[in-house]
């Protein structure tokens, strides 16, 4: 037994060593334990999976997206054919293409369902009030994504429904002219406006989308998730106060004014 | 177990180690008793010898003898007087260390003595905000200009040839598709409907009168459908000297504009008469140069009172689509769009 | 006073839950972990799914459409003008708000006003909504909200998807239909003259057949019970102000041969099928 239990601590030992390593000089290894042996309140169930799930779609965008991007060609001449090529020559190209378009419906479906999950928990109450700013900035963000990747393929659907949407800025008052020239490179949908779209699309939202994601997942872990509402054993639930009378427990008499609740 | 509480301390005042299912093993210190300086001291040898050794690979690249010879020199010198130095210890003690080799420990013990006496310095931190603020400008501000301002710039387009006079017929529409910029290729690609208004008294002369009017809906810029019937196969391609074929197709019967995406309709002089769009439709200036129709700029129209060759158009700076250009709503949009 | 005893309940509120995930609550791994990452196996399911349905019912679809739409439309084409465009689905709502407000003054409110509304509503919502209630049924307000918010979205989002616009492009598409329900199909004269009929503008003040504009004009899906005849038709359409019709617009030069199929066309239009349903 105790040659075997030697072994076990050297080969233990062995598998930790390059954890040690990491956690000495970044303690990360501490961070990422913490994150994952936080607890949680026991009566979580599979409404919170949301966020886990929209996460997920993320992730296919970003991969699938990459990708995309070493066939995909942004400029007007170019960009319908490469998506051509991308769909019917490029092995597996219609599989990564229809990933990253269906996985946006899906990314775009489940912020939604996840926003509608924390709107009936009440989970955007104190102290969760910026992470449901985050979260609408989030939605922002995926829209917007939603809206520049949208005109990459640059077939008619696509073409016509970014100038709509560029027309809407235009008819902000005072500045929105401004916008939709900025959005355009010109006055027009001309030769540098599919480009700018696809920088955008892939460089500078993105880059939001992933630190808000950051934010928002760090504000999870600081403030921790809600139990369900009608759960009995939600965690922070009200206890039944010894110093009350019987009834007040049972909502037969008003709990009391000032006095009770002072202390 | 420890170093790992302490960086999640940092991490998240809120929650607490206990709550870990695993706990992190211990030994995993920072501190190491194995602090004092190393052995040998530093000294600047194998720097010269570097030099050496980079002047003498360079006279090799160069071709010049005396170049390599000089660097052999330098590296056979420094590399001797630096083994030595390294070897000190080896050999049993002869000669007494130079005296630099204690040096470096003293100016270091000053320092951490030096380190509690620092004050707040208010000009050290200004100067640091405001470098860095200089940093994030220099680098910020040139390429805000590079991404914005060219979306700016007036974009001047040739006039567009859209040949002889004589392809329009007097008092029906034109589909005319051509392309504004040819070096910009497709994407410049546009539609116009062109009337033939027939010959008007201008200053007391004869002279073609056009109505040419945009397919961009004022709306938000969906393309408009002629209410009329295409004689598609009465369809002529025009091939200029310069630029490119220019599709016109005639069509019978035209009675409106039709915008296929919220609803808008115009009348055939452009003017709104149904649905959200917020002025008349966009027309092209146009000239006649030599009997060809040439296609001039764009702009916008409030409205248009009359017809044909009569008609009156107030006209205004071309403007996006879903931007008022005349009534009391243009006060929404009171700062001129550069580059339109 | 009562502000800062609403910011002592939350306090004392989140503290109790801090204690009580501490002592009750059970380790995120693996507990909570395994259904998290059964949900994104389930995301990535779908995904792949959606990609593979929509890949293959377009490739072996003969119009190149399949369950899910396209592989793409035509290239883009900034000069066309029979495309109609549409929006991606999530912004069909966007777009029937669009097609809601249809007066030229009020562009702006579609466009922007009620989307930046809806928006700071949408991210005040912890400022405004400070009570403490979490459990739903103690929340009308929120449930009222919520379930308006619900059904607007799904019914913009719907008239959205079903939107058409009568214009030649998209009316042309029903005339194999009329052809079937007045029973023409084997006159070509008629249906040449139904595609006409499409074509031109009638039908932004006729109905027929259900589509089209209920006025100024009659529903023409019965004219022909009118007896006028085929070259009665075509004599009315050209010059409508010679039988008393100031109203409607001449159409007498888009030619005899286009006039004849147009009358053929109303001639056949008996609407006997169509009223019986």
């Amino acid at each position: 037994m105790a040659p075997k239990s030697a072994r076990r601590r050297q080969l233990e030992a062995a598998a930790l060593y390059p954890l040690d390593w990491v956690e000495e000089r970044t303690g990360l290894v501490g961070g990422i334990k913490y994150f994952l042996f936080r607890h949680v309140p026991r009566d979580t169930n599979w409404m919170q999976t949301l966020g886990a799930a929209t996460l997920t779609a993320f992730l296919v965008q970003t991969v699938t997206g990459v990708f995309l991007a070493m066939y995909y060609k942004p400029d007007p001449q170019n960009a319908y054919s490469s998506i051509q090529h991308i769909t019917h020559e490029v092995t597996l190209g219609w599989l990564v293409r229809g990933m990253h378009k269906w996985g946006a419906s899906v990314f775009i479906i489940l912020m939604f369902f996840h926003m509608a999950r924390v709107f009936l928990f009440g989970a955007y109450k104190y102290p969760r009030e910026l992470n449901w700013i985050v979260g609408s900035l989030l939605l922002v963000l995926g829209m917007l994504e939603g809206f520049t990747g949208y005109l990459l393929p640059w077939d008619q659907t696509a073409y016509w429904a970014t100038a709509v949407g560029i027309n809407l800025n235009a008819t902000a008052p005072f500045l929105g002219p401004f916008l939709a020239n900025f959005l355009q490179g010109g006055a027009q949908i001309g030769p540098d406006t599919i480009a700018r779209f696809y920088s955008l699309h892939m460089l500078l939202i993105p880059g939001g989308l992933i630190g808000l994601i950051v934010l928002h997942m760090y504000l999870v872990v600081r403030l921790g998730v809600t139990s369900p509402p009608w759960s009995p054993t939600a965690a922070g639930r009200e206890r039944p106060d010894e110093s009350k009378p019987e009834g007040a427990r049972q909502g037969l008499i008003r709990s009391g004014d000032g006095q009770d609740e002072g202390h | 177990m420890a170093p790992a509480g302490a960086a999640c301390g940092s991490w998240y005042v809120v929650d607490t180690s206990e709550s870990r299912a695993v706990e992190w093993r211990a030994g995993s210190e920072l501190s190491s008793p194995n602090d004092k300086p190393h052995v040998p001291a530093p000294s600047l040898w194998p720097v010269g010898f570097a030099i050496g050794i980079v002047c003498l690979l360079l006279g090799l690249v160069l071709g010049s003898w005396p170049i390599v010879a000089v660097g052999a020199v330098l590296a056979i010198a420094f590399g001797y007087l630096w083994v030595r130095d390294v070897t000190r210890d080896m050999r049993p003690k002869e000669a007494p260390a130079p005296g630099t080799d204690v040096a470096p420990s003293a100016p270091a013990a000053e320092a951490t003595e030096e380190l509690p006496g620092f004050s707040r310095s208010i000009f050290l931190e200004t100067a640091t905000l405001g470098i860095g603020g200089v940093i994030g400008g220099l680098v910020t501000l040139p390429v805000l200009g590079f991404a914005v301002l060219p979306a700016f710039e007036s974009h001047k387009a040739k006039d567009v040839d859209l040949g002889p006079i004589t392809n329009f017929p007097e008092g029906s529409f034109v589909v005319a598709t051509f392309l504004e910029d040819p070096s910009q290729g497709e994407v410049s690609r546009k539609t116009a409907f062109i009337r033939n208004n027939g010959l008007t008294a201008v200053k007391g002369k004869q002279e073609p009168s056009f109505t040419i009017i945009y397919s961009r809906c004022a709306h938000l810029g969906c393309p408009v459908q002629p209410g009329g019937l295409l004689q598609d196969a009465e369809t002529k391609q025009l091939a200029p000297v310069k630029g490119d074929p220019v599709k016109l197709i005639p069509v019978k019967g035209l009675s409106n504009f039709a915008c296929p995406c919220h609803g808008g309709a115009y009348d055939p002089e452009g003017n709104r008469v149904a649905g959200p769009p917020v002025r008349a439709l966009d027309r092209f200036a146009y000239s006649i140069v030599n009997g060809n129709l040439m296609l001039g700029t764009l702009y916008s129209v409030g409205h248009v009172e009359g017809t044909g060759a009569d008609a009156k158009i107030s006209r205004y700076t071309s403007a996006s689509p879903g931007v008022h250009v005349d009534g009391i709503e243009r006060w929404l949009y009171p700062i001129p769009v550069p580059g339109r | 006073m009562a502000e800062s005893k609403l910011k002592r309940t939350q306090r004392e509120n989140h503290k109790r839950y801090k204690e009580d995930v501490k002592r009750e609550g059970k380790p995120f791994f693996p507990y909570a972990m395994f259904h998290d990452t059964i949900m994104a196996l389930v995301v990535v399911l779908v995904i792949i799914a959606l990609a593979c349905v929509w890949y293959f019912t377009a490739k072996h679809a003969k119009d190149g459409v399949g369950a899910l739409g396209p592989l793409t439309s035509a290239k883009a084409d900034p000069g066309t003008t029979s495309f109609v465009p549409r929006p991606d689905w999530f912004f069909y709502f966007l777009f029937y708000l669009l097609r809601v407000f249809k007066w030229p003054d009020s562009v702006f409110l579609g466009t922007v006003g009620i989307p930046t509304i809806l928006l700071v509503l949408l991210i005040g919502l912890p400022f405004y909504d400070r009570r403490t209630e979490r459990r739903l049924l103690r929340r009308p307000v929120a449930i009222v909200t919520a379930i308006l918010v619900v059904l607007s979205m799904g019914v913009l989002t719907w008239k959205g998807a079903i939107a058409k616009e009568s214009v030649g492009a998209e009316n042309v598409q029903f005339v194999p239909a009329w052809a079937k329900k007045q029973g023409f199909e084997d006159n070509a004269k008629a249906v040449a003259g139904a595609k006409v009929f499409a074509s031109l503008t009638c039908m932004t003040c006729h109905a027929y057949l259900g589509a089209g504009s209920s006025g100024p004009g009659p529903d023409l899906s019965a004219i022909a019970k009118g007896g006028r005849g085929a070259q009665g038709f075509a004599d009315y359409v050209a010059q409508p102000s010679k039988f008393g019709n100031n109203v409607m617009p001449a159409f007498a030069d888009i030619g005899a041969d286009n006039l004849a199929a147009l009358g053929e066309f109303l001639n056949a239009s008996k609407g006997a099928t169509a009223t019986k349903k």
